[in-house]
């Protein structure tokens, strides 16, 4: 068994180029649709025309003391010059004792930072009211409860989980793609007569299927864990801390992908049709699993029963879950039971469809 | 040795072995001969415990060798009508994996690998890609890699398709070697009756998934004492001309090859000069004539009225 999966990767060192090239559309992609911004605060043109200059930066002094948004300085006329050329999507108007947005197209952040500003307004308000009824200046709030936030959830906002999303989808859909590319070989040695030659040895199938397929897992855990690190380290995406249930779930969801890989190619026999095959699959699975957007704006109830049936989905969730929430691998539980069930039946399937192939 | 008891494989309708009765004794080279599409390499298939039968047994040494494949895959050496290699690495690299597969490690392998390089003429590529090789080359490490576990019997199919008349002397005179001074029983199948002729002590004829005949090599011609063969080669091709000559008493059987025809005839009559007249009567111009000794080639002909490349 050891021999084969060393052959196997002896030969991708050989030709690296199908996984490099791979790990560097995750990274590209990745780094476009997500990483560069990942980790920006979202700036918001803030501008008054009833307020003196030194009143707005003490309501901006204020606003800026989290650092979800950056509240910026600015004169209406900017402001709306901006907005009518879609260059700002939304900005803060301040008045002496209220607030208005000019919002320019929709945007996902507009809900949070309307929260936000709601907030902060009503609290100021209401201490400008004490100070005024009780005469009295520089009051403070003090919390009298304080909640311990044991997750990344609640500091996680919806372009965050989002971008998120995208980070896993992308990085699981490209390893996708290089895991079934690679199994091609598999198809290729069965072409060129390696396998059977394989076959007159004294090795045994079973030998000969995990030696393959051992080399296939390894290869894909380490595709994903590589462009995760990459991500992290180069990029400085959070995909936080919780090391073992990330490997658990990668192994589980390669699995996955490396038994889905055995099912197509007992399916369709000859190198040439699995790269017309693989693309056609894997985009599929990608889409209909909410690789490319949330399933929650997906309505239509056959595509989310399709859904359901796509690893990709339960991947993704279990990696969110992980990075989000902290799930742990008991909570893990239905995400991962659903890639090892998948990973069972394809196998099953797959090697039996394959070996019925090279009996006839 | 090697033995098979009406072995016979069926795919869906199709019976693509039927019945096929095989022997190989220790140290003998066998042929068997066959056009292509005969069930040449169904049989090998079958013999070398890759592909089941749909009946019938394979039996080495006395023992079913279906049921204890890995006895006789151990000392057996399949060499693949295709090249089998992996052709983006090294002779070197193809040859040590094939080597460990079959158990070889350390200083055994080394000089196994060293000393089968040699054999084959490649030690001065043994680093390069096998995908730079020339067929030839390509061809003779196939058979290499064949050759690390010094197998007692050699199974090989078609080896020398499509190369060049200077690699295939190469590699029949090797396998020639083998079997002589090491000792390998060889079975050997192939379309080409002289390879067949040269390498083999007995020779199987195959057709249609069935042994039409078997023998040594003169034991075969034998079939054709009482018959010759005339080349007669002619200027321009004459259906005319072919088909007056088939329709002749005297003439078993006739076939086109290259610019002229080959008759079957039995031996003493004079057909010299009726062949002249009738070439005259369809205005034939007869270019040469050859009384030929019989071939493999014309006891394939003469008993399944084709030849072998048809």
């Amino acid at each position: 068994m050891w021999t084969v999966f060393k052959l196997q990767w002896l030969r991708l060192f050989k030709q690296p180029v199908l996984m490099v090239t791979f790990l560097g559309l995750t990274l590209l992609f990745v780094y476009f649709l997500a990483g560069a911004q990942g980790t920006q605060t979202i700036s918001v043109p803030t501008y008054s025309e009833e307020l003196t200059s030194e009143e707005l930066n003490e309501w901006i002094d204020r606003l800026n003391e989290e650092e979800t948004f950056l509240f910026v300085e600015s004169d209406y006329e900017t402001v709306y010059d901006n907005i009518r050329m879609n260059e700002t999507a939304f900005a803060l108007g301040l008045t002496q004792e209220n607030y208005e947005f000019l919002i320019g197209r929709e945007d996902m952040e507009i809900s949070t930072l309307i929260q936000y500003v709601d907030q902060i307004f009503v609290t100021e308000m209401r201490l400008q009211g004490v100070e005024t009824d009780f005469g009295l200046t520089g009051l403070e709030v003090t919390e009298f409860i304080e909640i311990e936030t044991r997750s990344h959830a609640a500091a996680v906002s919806s372009g965050d989980r989002y971008r998120l999303g995208i980070v896993v989808g992308m990085s699981l859909y490209f390893s996708v793609f290089s895991i079934l590319f690679l199994m091609i070989n598999l198809v290729e040695e069965k072409q060129t007569g390696t396998w059977n030659r394989l076959i007159f040895s004294p090795l045994t199938k079973t030998k000969i299927y995990l030696g393959q397929l051992t080399h296939y897992l390894l290869a894909g855990m380490i595709q994903i864990g590589l462009a995760f690190l990459i991500l992290r380290v180069l990029v400085g995406i959070d995909l936080g801390t919780n090391y073992l249930e990330m490997g658990v779930i990668i192994f589980s969801f390669v699995f996955a992908i490396v038994s889905l890989g055995m099912l197509l190619m007992g399916i369709v026999n000859t190198p040439q049709q699995l790269q017309v095959v693989i693309p056609i699959v894997t985009t599929s699975m990608a889409m209909l699993g909410g690789a490319f957007w949330p399933l929650e704006v997906v309505t239509n109830r056959l595509l989310l029963f399709l859904g359901d049936l796509m690893p990709i989905k339960y991947g993704m969730e279990a990696m969110v879950d992980t990075i989000v929430h902290d799930h742990t691998l008991s909570q893990l539980i239905v995400p991962l039971s659903a890639l090892i069930l998948m990973g069972i039946l394809f196998m099953g399937v797959g090697i039996n469809l394959m070996e019925r192939v090279s009996d006839n | 040795m090697l033995e098979t008891k009406d072995l016979t494989k069926v795919f869906k309708k199709t019976t693509a072995v039927n019945q096929v009765n095989i022997y190989l004794e220790k140290g003998e080279s066998v042929g068997l001969l066959g056009p292509n599409g005969a069930g040449k390499s169904t049989t090998i298939s079958m013999i070398s415990t890759l592909l089941p039968p749909t009946s019938g047994e394979v039996r080495f040494n006395g023992e079913d060798a279906l049921k204890h494949s890995q006895r006789l895959r151990k000392v057996m050496g399949v060499v693949p009508q295709e090249i089998a290699l992996y052709e983006e690495l090294s002779a070197y690299e193809n040859m040590r994996f094939f080597g460990k597969v079959y158990g070889l490690r350390g200083k055994e392998l080394e000089t196994r690998v060293q000393d089968v390089l040699e054999l084959i003429g490649l030690t001065d590529r043994k680093k390069d890609a096998i995908n730079t090789y020339s067929g030839g080359m390509k061809r003779r490490i196939n058979i290499g890699v064949t050759l690390l576990h010094e197998p007692e019997i050699l199974i090989m199919d078609e080896p020398t398709v499509g190369i060049d008349p200077q690699s295939r002397n190469y590699i029949l005179d090797m396998i020639r070697t083998l079997n002589r001074e090491k000792d390998i029983t060889v079975l050997y199948t192939s379309h080409y009756m002289e390879e067949v002729e040269k390498l083999c002590d007995r020779v199987y004829i195959m057709d249609h998934g069935e042994i039409i005949a078997s023998g040594t090599n003169e034991e075969l011609k034998s079939i054709l004492s009482n018959e010759e063969t005339i080349q007669i080669h002619v200027h321009t091709l004459s259906p005319a001309f072919r088909d007056t000559l088939s329709k002749h008493g005297s003439v078993r059987k006739v076939t086109e090859e290259g610019q002229g025809y080959k008759v079957i005839a039995p031996k003493g009559e004079d057909l010299l000069g009726e062949v002249f007249e009738l070439a005259k009567q369809t205005k034939t111009k007869i270019t040469g004539v050859a009384i030929q000794t019989p071939t493999l080639e014309d006891v394939f002909l003469h008993l399944t009225g084709r030849t072998l490349r048809d």
